[in-house]
């Protein structure tokens, strides 16, 4: 799937309400679907969904709506 | 599973009132179906959500919590169960609004240290004063912090004083007085005064990002104890939904299979060690104090052993001038004082920094150089100023130099007296006449007796003080500080060997040192501790435990928080466990019902994340003698000039 010629950026977004570590693969597979994202990791214990992908094809709006389409609230991380 | 903060307990209250109405209907009629009827909408009203999750985890080709809950409530509404669907999903939704609600409390520590993070930025640009984001503040730019505001960005201070509260980076809650020079970092707050502040780094870049990073990593990285559970969890689950299949078809007892769906939820399984763990972790960040990660936590509450560099952290690391023996009867303190200020002028030894502050401070400048400087390795320094020759240094120099006619005997004397009491004793000689003995030592911090006091209380057997320094000067602290032993006269691979002797006896060893010249000690160490790492990054990042602060007494807390945290963690486990061994053998001798079980289930993941609320807590304070401020002794290098003295 990794298209090594894209120009990929690591986005971190902090969510609120993760309550059991089964969202954890629910959240990865709802955005590791999407166009551009080449890799997803949701860490439960500290909250945080860690993306790499293509800004210019998947941005990080999108990231944000595809965790609220799995159901919680996320915000991108300044650092 | 909707995180909607005003629409949270919607769903359980409707269904509530829903079963709650239906009861009362029973018992006021004769006739049924009001009250089937209600404990059915309430099962919808509180079951929808959960399937609807169930759906999307399925969609995702996960085999979630919400399909088990969802099988079992629609299972128990078509075999005619309506109160278990209703009492089932009705629990499950006021358990799980509970438990997101609760959760995010056990993150609260980490959340907060986020929330300090600096928004905006003053800065100074064509000589304008601009408000630009704080991440976008260049590298060497003139920031202004003003009172009551938030220092955006690490950097010096180049010009003003103020006081900051550094609370976010070190726990320690008394503000700071800056001056120029002085370090700032982002995420702390002006209490007062006005800075001017020159930006090293911003953003990513800055203390406070790297300790949220830290803390981060260190919350997700798994401990042995939780690989254990989740590989326990993970064989849980899919092992009872068989059972259940099992159990229904061969018995043909279709409630005895869906209650063990109910039961095969692992909730307090999976979350009883993170809880403990982020919770732990969040707390120590808040106190100034990062540990690694689970693995480190449950290493550091088994510390049986510390072994402390001297300098720097039982002492001061600043040796100070403490006497001055006058023996010549023509001549007084200060022209002791001064000869030796005046031969040590030209010298690069830490020891002449202390002589001659001393003697600047008496007023005594030491103008010129000596026209001839002359260091003697392993006994001292000959200098000839005014034309005299000045001798400052031990028995050996004055036997090397001056004749045979003059009587040191009493110059000897003196000087191992001082040397007894743990001081740095050298004797100054003009020409052929001794003047006198001056002493120079490091001072204990005064807490460190109190620390090594609470290193026991807390449950540290052998506090081991590892030291370049000579015997005497190390038993000298070692009595002040009430150290259990003391090792002297150490190169660095010796504390690396005084380090695994320890091991080799059964200690589970800390090593605390500055890193620079302890690397290996520090790494061999079951868990390699910094203090005062908030002013480097490098420490920040490496350090198995990093204390902020350059604050003694972290040391014993973070070690008995960190046993608080694995004790923790053991009675979740234990809850965890004791809830499915419980609801097992409840189910196959009969009496737990679907609505028990949810019941148990959800209580026992409330009660652990309870009990790891309890952690964010602040501990008791450990009562103590106060700190002795008296005991003087000598500093880490010894008269010795040799290369291998050098290396301390």
């Amino acid at each position: 799937m990794t298209t090594t010629t894209s120009p990929t950026t690591r986005t971190v977004l902090r969510a609120e309400g993760f309550s059991c570590p089964s969202c954890v693969s629910r959240i990865e597979k709802q955005v590791g679907r999407l166009p551009g994202v080449d890799d997803v990791k949701v860490r439960f214990a500290s909250a945080r969904v860690e993306v790499d992908h293509d800004p210019a094809v998947t941005s990080v709006d999108d990231l944000v709506a595809a965790v609220a389409q799995a159901g919680y609230t996320a915000r991108p991380a300044s650092f | 599973m909707e995180t909607r903060r005003d629409g949270r307990w919607t769903v359980p209250l409707v269904s509530g009132l829903l079963i709650g109405t239906s009861l009362v209907t029973d018992v006021l009629t004769s006739v049924t179906w009001p009250g089937r009827l209600m404990m059915v909408a309430a099962a919808i009203v509180a079951g929808t959500p959960i399937v609807r999750n169930a759906i999307r985890a399925l969609t995702a080709r996960v085999v979630g919590i919400d399909l088990l809950v969802s099988v079992a409530a629609t299972g128990a509404v078509v075999i005619g169960e309506y109160w278990e669907a209703a009492a089932v999903t009705f629990l499950f939704a006021i358990g799980h609004a509970l438990e997101t609600a609760t959760l995010d409390r056990t993150r609260s520590a980490l959340a907060e240290l986020v929330a300090v993070a600096p928004d905006v930025a003053v800065v100074v640009r064509d000589g304008q004063q601009v408000e630009v984001p704080a991440g976008e503040v260049a590298v060497g730019e003139r920031v202004l912090v003003k009172n009551g505001a938030k220092v955006p960005v690490d950097g010096e201070v180049v010009d003003g004083t103020g006081a900051l509260d550094e609370s976010s980076i070190t726990g320690e809650s008394i503000p700071v007085e800056k001056v120029a020079g002085d370090r700032v970092f982002a995420g702390t707050i002006a209490k007062g005064g006005f800075l001017q502040v020159r930006a090293t780094g911003v953003g990513a870049d800055t203390t406070l990002a790297r300790i949220v990073h830290r803390v981060e990593e260190a919350q997700d990285a798994k401990a042995r104890t939780q690989q254990f559970m989740d590989r326990f969890s993970a064989w849980y689950t899919p092992a009872i939904i068989v059972l259940a299949l099992f159990a229904g078809l061969l018995t043909g007892d279709v409630v005895l299979g869906l209650t063990l769906l109910v039961i095969g939820c692992p909730g307090a399984l999976v979350i009883s060690i993170p809880v403990s763990i982020v919770a732990g972790i969040g707390r120590a960040a808040k106190d100034g104090m990062l540990i690694k990660g689970g693995e480190f936590l449950e290493t550091s509450a088994r510390i049986t052993a510390v072994a402390l560099d001297k300098t720097g952290t039982l002492t001061e690391g600043r040796p100070r001038l403490t006497d001055v023996v006058v023996l010549d009867a023509g001549s007084d303190r200060g022209e002791v004082l001064t000869w030796a200020a005046r031969a040590e002028a030209g010298s690069e030894h830490p020891l002449a920094r202390p002589i001659l502050a001393a003697a600047a401070s008496d007023g005594r400048s030491t103008p010129d150089l000596p026209e001839r400087t002359e260091p003697v390795p392993g006994k001292g320094i000959a200098a000839t100023a005014d034309g005299r020759r000045v001798l400052v240094g031990n028995a050996a120099l004055l036997d090397a130099y001056v004749v045979d006619t003059v009587d040191t005997v009493g110059a000897g004397q003196a000087a191992a007296g001082l040397a007894a009491a743990g001081r740095t004793p050298m004797i100054v000689a003009v020409d052929d006449r001794v003047l006198g003995v001056i002493a120079v030592a490091d001072q204990v911090r005064p807490d460190a007796a109190g620390m090594v006091a609470d290193l026991h209380a807390a449950g540290v057997s052998e506090v081991v003080m590892l030291t370049g320094d000579v015997q005497l000067v190390a038993e000298a602290i070692g009595r002040t500080t009430g150290v259990d032993e003391v090792h002297a006269g150490l190169l660095p691979e010796d504390k690396l060997d005084a380090v695994a002797a320890l091991q080799r006896a059964g200690h589970v060893v800390a090593m605390v040192g500055d890193g620079v010249n302890d690397a290996p000690a520090l790494a061999t160490a079951d868990i390699g501790v910094a203090m005062g790492a908030a002013g480097s990054a490098v420490a920040v990042e490496t350090a198995d435990i990093a204390l902020m602060a350059d604050d003694l007494h972290k040391l014993p807390e973070a070690v008995s928080l960190a046993r608080r945290t694995v004790d923790n963690m053991r009675q979740n486990i234990t809850i965890a466990l004791a809830t499915v061994a419980f609801l097992l053998l409840g189910v196959l001798l009969g009496g737990v019902t679907m609505a028990i079980g949810m019941l148990v289930h959800e209580a026992s993941v409330l009660l652990v994340i309870a009990n790891a609320m309890r952690l964010l807590q602040p501990a008791p304070a450990p009562s103590r003698p106060p700190a002795d401020p008296a005991g003087t002794i000598t500093t880490g290098a010894d008269r010795t000039r040799s290369p291998a003295a050098s290396a301390r």
